[in-house]
């Protein structure tokens, strides 16, 4: 809502600056998006009258002129033809400053002297006309400040106004806020008007659709001067409040809207066949709008028409076909009040929103449309001089009656946590609009129909607290009676993202939604689930794996430059799991309305949650530096994080679409998949702009990872420990884990350690075997012998040639 | 010249050879030299044997002798030799120690997680436990449980990424809270974080984002506990000088609802061409406000017996506030040259 403060001093006495106000408003009701100022903010603006006008002798497109400003001639240069002599205009004196900044000075402009400027509407703020210069009438005299007649600069507050508070989309609704911020009272215009038009009932009034049209007023104004401007502080008044001046009389509808939040809607009386009609749309019912798009209208849109069309879709906007204009003589004014929610889903389903629908969406008080009719009727009988019918022709069947509403002062009090006077709260109550009544303790406040948001006593106690000041709330910690602690799993996660940064990895977060090639990329055959309205077909799809989003982060990063990355994420991904048709309609009302019936909520979701933690190592790691190698991608470097992440896997070989058939494993833990861990496919490393790059990726269920598993204290001896190398020749096929797995599994407690540090095929190893080196740590409760030792690799070695046909390789 | 006045000799010349020795290896051919297998020290003793009884007495004595002061003089000049041997070896072993060291590759949590994880842990500290929900929520408890029914113009706002037929992605944390609730009794003090979704992308919105919110029931729970709470929170997130302000809000589930302002903590509120400010001395944080007796009614809690508040904040506007960076989608593009920096 735009606030012109030169508008709002109509209502009410203030003496703050713009900066006091914005900053009062927002402590005390409302944020303010923003405070625009137009004209002239600095300096005088006075009514000259020209003397002479001529084009300028060194310039085509200049012109000069000789102004009187009152006993003082002055020579001006202009930049338009309009002025003649006779003309008056308004003359902007040097040193003044205009709303964008600049301090306008005298100058000399091709050659001539001139002495200020001669303004258009726009450069005083008037409308965005700036076609020529602003000619004014007789009544302004020469020599006298122009702002003595209206004013010539103004700031313009933009209101926030949350959805709760129709009331403010008016200038009155401002100015009772304001004083009730400031505790000082408010004034509204008294409409006045003489009656005596062509009366209203010449014309029917049919309600059909009640439903959606609580009220509907209509009123004839006669009479009415054709092709008339509004005055222009009205016009002046309308553009600084954000709209558009059209003519005198749909200007005065448009200043009563500003000024009371209720939109009006005038009908060119001639138009009108038989008379009004409020209905539902008909099937396939077309109408053509002011904005000159057809739109087709069905039976929720309501409209209003004659008894032959439709002339407008109700709160929304009107047709050309009975809209006022230059020829109009004879109007019918509408004021009304429609369903909010309706005109909501109209305007919405139109795509079409309008400073009228704005309003209505949130709901408007019924009983401000008499006022707004007699304010209208008033106006139209001014400038375009029109003449108001006697009667009015109403459709108000279940008039809203103020309701009552209690407040305890010591709930008040619990709320705001500040102690509370009852007659400061009933004074704060008062100045909102409200009577208050004090009985059995309590306040007992009659609301104004136009505060349709105070309904419970929490409505009351907001309302006290803002206007009492919030600053006033005390800063005060309340008793937790409960530990406060991260869950297993909360800890879990969080270890899982700090052991992979502490590793060197990078945390991306990535969106969880992208285009459907990420499924086909991925040669993924799940579908997945399908956003309806995804903000681009880029988006359109819930992922089923962290590995795209972050591939497509990596390629990202070689598009600008990058030789290589290490990236991690973790979150959740989506997987489809419709109900079975027999609950279908049990999972829809679960999910409109909370009731879970018989089932259980899991299967009436829909869909399936999973967290996971996801990595992708790609190109060049780590390139290398003098003393050490570079770091590039591969299985070994994703399987190593893995290890780390689940201390407890099994790798088995696995086939994915996406990895490398001979590179990829599937992480288990115990008989349950944990996930898996590759290299990617080069044909998909491809589709996702990363060939020619080595990536590993791998991707595990948080709920089976095991980042910090809970210590268990194993004994130890001291006594000196022995280290022995087993070099073994198998078949190349045997899977070198297994043999791992199999000598740890042995029996005997002296053997404390193994690793593998060598795995090597080629000459000198015959064609079709490799050899693996072991090397082994003994240590027992006293020194061991050499025999001892022998002993104990000769239990390894015959295990490994039992179970893998392995020979001693000499 | 009598055998000892040799003995004498020998060892003035040994002495004064140990004395030049300027290496170890010069040292232990010295020692070869005088006191050697071969050398005539050595022979003179082999051959006391055959000489006479008084002569073998004194020779053997003055020979003994003089061995005793070479090896000494030999072992403290070596000990010294060789200490200025090893000096002079380490320092040929001397590298450029401004080379750069073997690497460890440091790596980076994301900025917003920084902020939820620091915020949560505050929480936590004060006993609060952390509630975590479904990111695909149903209308119901996206919506109507707080207070938002269907064809509410608040739904309009909140710019919803619909799925399948009363499925959205949720819109904010808040449908947690409500899950809490009917899955306990009060007291309850938790926080939710998560990712958020809303169908919008400019430089200050993005498709998905971060929210934490805050729900506290109890007995006797106020506006000033709900200010408290969210000062000390600032303070612990902003530095102890962070101020708080309460602004009046508007929000569907909480009455009073308020906006909540910490003061700027780059300037103070000092600095009119403040960028992070932008010279208001105060900056956005969160919207907060009293739980709306209908939410307490809607999950079955008396709300003449409780009272709670309730709060949301965005760590990544957080985040974006606290490392200085304009632009919000810089977040959620993976991208290491912002990653890294944090
Ligand atoms: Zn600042």
């Amino acid at each position: 809502m735009r606030v012109p403060l030169s508008w709002l001093h109509d209502y009410l006495d203030f003496d703050l600056s713009a900066d006091e106000l914005v900053n009062l408003f927002s402590l005390r009701s409302q944020e303010i998006d923003g405070v625009y100022r137009f004209g002239v903010t600095e300096g005088d603006v006075v009514v000259g009258e020209v003397v002479e006008f001529g084009p300028h002798p060194n310039a085509d497109r200049l012109f000069v002129a000789k102004v009187d400003l009152g006993g003082r001639e002055v020579q001006i240069v202009a930049g338009a033809p309009n002025p003649y002599p006779g003309a008056r205009v308004a003359v902007v004196v040097p040193g003044s400053v205009m709303s964008d900044g600049t301090t306008l000075r005298e100058a000399r402009l091709r050659g001539l002297q001139s002495y200020g400027m001669m303004m258009s509407e726009r450069e005083l703020g008037i409308s965005a006309d700036h076609g020529g210069i602003l000619l004014l009438d007789d009544c302004y005299e020469v020599g006298r400040p122009v702002a003595e007649y209206f004013p010539v600069g103004e700031t313009v507050l933009d209101i926030d106004v949350t959805p709760n508070r129709p009331d403010l989309w008016g200038m009155i609704g401002v100015a009772r806020e304001l004083a009730a911020i400031l505790g000082t009272d408010y004034r509204i215009p008294e409409p006045s008007f003489e009656a005596g038009g062509k009366p209203t009932h010449d014309f029917g009034l049919r309600v059909e659709a009640g439903d959606l049209c609580p009220r509907y007023d209509l009123r004839r104004v006669s009479d009415l001067e054709p092709g008339q401007e509004a005055p222009l502080w009205m016009r002046r008044r309308i553009y600084a409040g954000g709209m558009r001046p059209i003519n005198a009389i749909v200007d005065a509808t448009n200043y009563v809207m500003l000024e009371t939040g209720q939109p009006i809607h005038a009908f060119d009386a001639a138009m009108v066949r038989g008379g009004i009609v409020v209905r539902r749309g008909r099937a396939q019912e077309k109408i053509t709008l002011l904005d000159g798009s057809t739109r087709v209208l069905d039976e929720e849109t309501l409209v209003i028409a004659d008894e032959e069309r439709g002339l407008v879709i109700a709160g929304v906007m009107g047709a050309e076909d009975a809209e006022v204009g230059e020829e109009t003589t004879d109007a019918v004014i509408e004021v009304a009040n429609f369903d909010g929610r309706n005109i909501l889903q109209t305007s919405q389903k139109l795509g079409l929103r309008t400073d009228a629908s704005g309003r209505f969406e949130r709901g408007l008080d019924p009983n401000m449309v008499s006022y707004a009719m007699d304010r209208v009727s008033a106006l139209l009988t001014r400038a375009p001089g029109g003449r108001v019918a006697d009667d009015t022709l109403s459709h108000y069947p279940e008039p809203v009656q103020p309701w009552r509403v209690p407040m305890r002062l010591g709930r008040a009090e619990l709320l705001l946590g500040m102690p509370v006077q009852v007659d400061e709260a009933s004074g704060l109550l008062e100045s909102l609009g409200c009577e208050v009544e004090r009985t059995d303790g309590r306040l007992w406040a009659t609301m104004p129909t136009f505060r349709r948001d105070l309904r419970r006593e929490a409505d009351l106690v907001e309302e006290v607290g803002r206007l009492i000041g919030l600053d006033s709330v005390p800063e005060m910690l309340p008793a937790v009676p409960q530990p406060g602690a991260l869950t297993e799993a909360q800890q879990k996660t969080r270890s899982l993202r700090r052991l992979l940064a502490d590793l060197g990895l990078s945390e991306a977060i990535t969106y969880p939604f992208g285009p459907e090639r990420w499924t086909e990329d991925l040669g993924l055959e799940d579908g997945p689930i399908g956003i309806e309205n995804p903000l681009s077909a880029e988006g359109g799809y819930l992922r089923t794996s962290i590995l795209p989003g972050l591939l497509d982060a990596a390629a990202r990063n070689r598009a600008f430059g990058a030789r290589g990355g290490a990236l991690f994420e973790h979150g959740n991904v989506f997987f489809s799991d419709v109900p079975q048709d027999d609950l279908r309609e049990a999972a829809l009302r679960f999910r409109m309305t909370g009731e879970v019936g018989a089932q259980l909520a899991e299967g009436l979701m829909g869909v399936r949650e999973v967290s996971r933690i996801g990595v992708v190592l790609a190109g060049t790691v780590r390139p290398a530096g003098w003393n050490v190698p570079e770091f590039r991608a591969g299985f070994f470097e994703a399987k190593g994080l893995v290890e780390r992440l689940v201390p407890d896997a099994r790798f088995v070989p696995t086939e994915r679409t996406y990895l490398h058939p001979g590179r990829s494993a599937v992480v288990m833990v115990g008989d349950t998949e944990a996930g898996w861990v590759g290299e990617l496919h080069p044909e998909v490393a491809g589709r996702f702009g990363l060939d020619g790059w080595p990536v590993a990726a791998l991707e595990l269920d948080t709920a089976l990872c095991q980042p910090g598993p809970e210590p268990r204290f194993e004994p130890f001896f001291n006594v000196p420990a022995v280290a022995r190398d087993l070099a073994v020749l198998v078949e190349e096929r045997i899977p070198v884990g297994d043999m791992l797995c199999s000598v740890r599994d042995l029996p005997g407690p002296l053997l404390t350690e193994v690793r593998i540090f060598d795995v090597y095929a080629g000459s000198p190893v015959p064609q079709g075997q490799k050899s693996v080196a072991f090397g082994f740590t003994f240590q027992g409760e006293k020194t061991l012998t050499d025999e001892e030792v022998d002993a104990e690799v000769g239990l390894v070695l015959s295990r490994l040639e039992d179970e893998f046909g392995a020979r001693v390789r000499s | 010249m009598t055998v000892s006045e040799r003995i004498e000799q020998l060892k003035t010349e040994a002495l004064s050879a140990v004395a030049t020795g300027v290496s170890t290896a010069d040292l232990e051919d010295i020692r070869v030299r005088f006191l050697g297998r071969s050398a005539e020290l050595t022979e003179i003793k082999k051959s006391i044997g055959t000489l006479s009884p008084e002569e073998r007495k004194e020779v053997g004595r003055s020979s003994n002798l003089a061995s005793r002061e070479i090896e000494a003089a030999l072992g403290a000049r070596t000990e010294e030799v060789a200490a200025r041997e090893q000096e002079e070896r380490l320092r040929a072993e001397a590298v450029d120690v401004t080379l750069p060291g073997v690497p460890s590759q440091r790596g980076h949590l994301h900025p917003s997680q920084i902020v939820i994880d620091d915020v949560v842990d505050f929480f936590v500290g004060l006993g609060y436990r952390v509630a975590e929900g479904p990111e695909v929520e149903t209308d119901y408890y996206n919506f109507t449980a707080l207070n938002i029914p269907e064809h509410h113009p608040a739904r309009g706002e909140h710019d919803t990424f619909f799925l399948d037929e009363g499925l959205v992605l949720r819109t904010h944390t808040s449908p947690v809270q409500i899950r809490t609730m009917l899955s306990q009794e009060p007291p309850v003090f938790v926080v939710c974080p998560g990712r958020t979704y809303r169908n919008d992308n400019d430089p200050t919105h993005t498709p998905m984002f971060h929210q934490i919110e805050g729900l506290a029931v109890d007995r006797g729970l106020t506006l000033a506990h709900l200010k408290g709470t969210l000062a000390a929170m600032a303070r612990h997130v902003f530095g102890e000088d962070a101020e708080v302000r309460l602004r009046p809000g508007y929000f569907q589930f909480t009455e009073p609802s308020v906006e909540l302002d910490i003061s700027c903590f780059v300037c103070g509120g000092t600095d009119p061409n403040c960028k992070v400010c932008k010279g208001a001395g105060w900056l956005e944080m969160l919207g907060a406000g009293m739980v709306d007796p209908s939410v307490l009614e809607e999950v079955g809690y008396d709300p003449e017996e409780y009272t709670g508040f309730a709060f949301g904040m965005g760590p990544d506007r957080m985040a974006m506030v606290k490392y200085g960076v304009p632009d919000l989608r810089l977040f959620f593009e993976g991208d290491l040259r912002f990653l890294r920096q944090f």
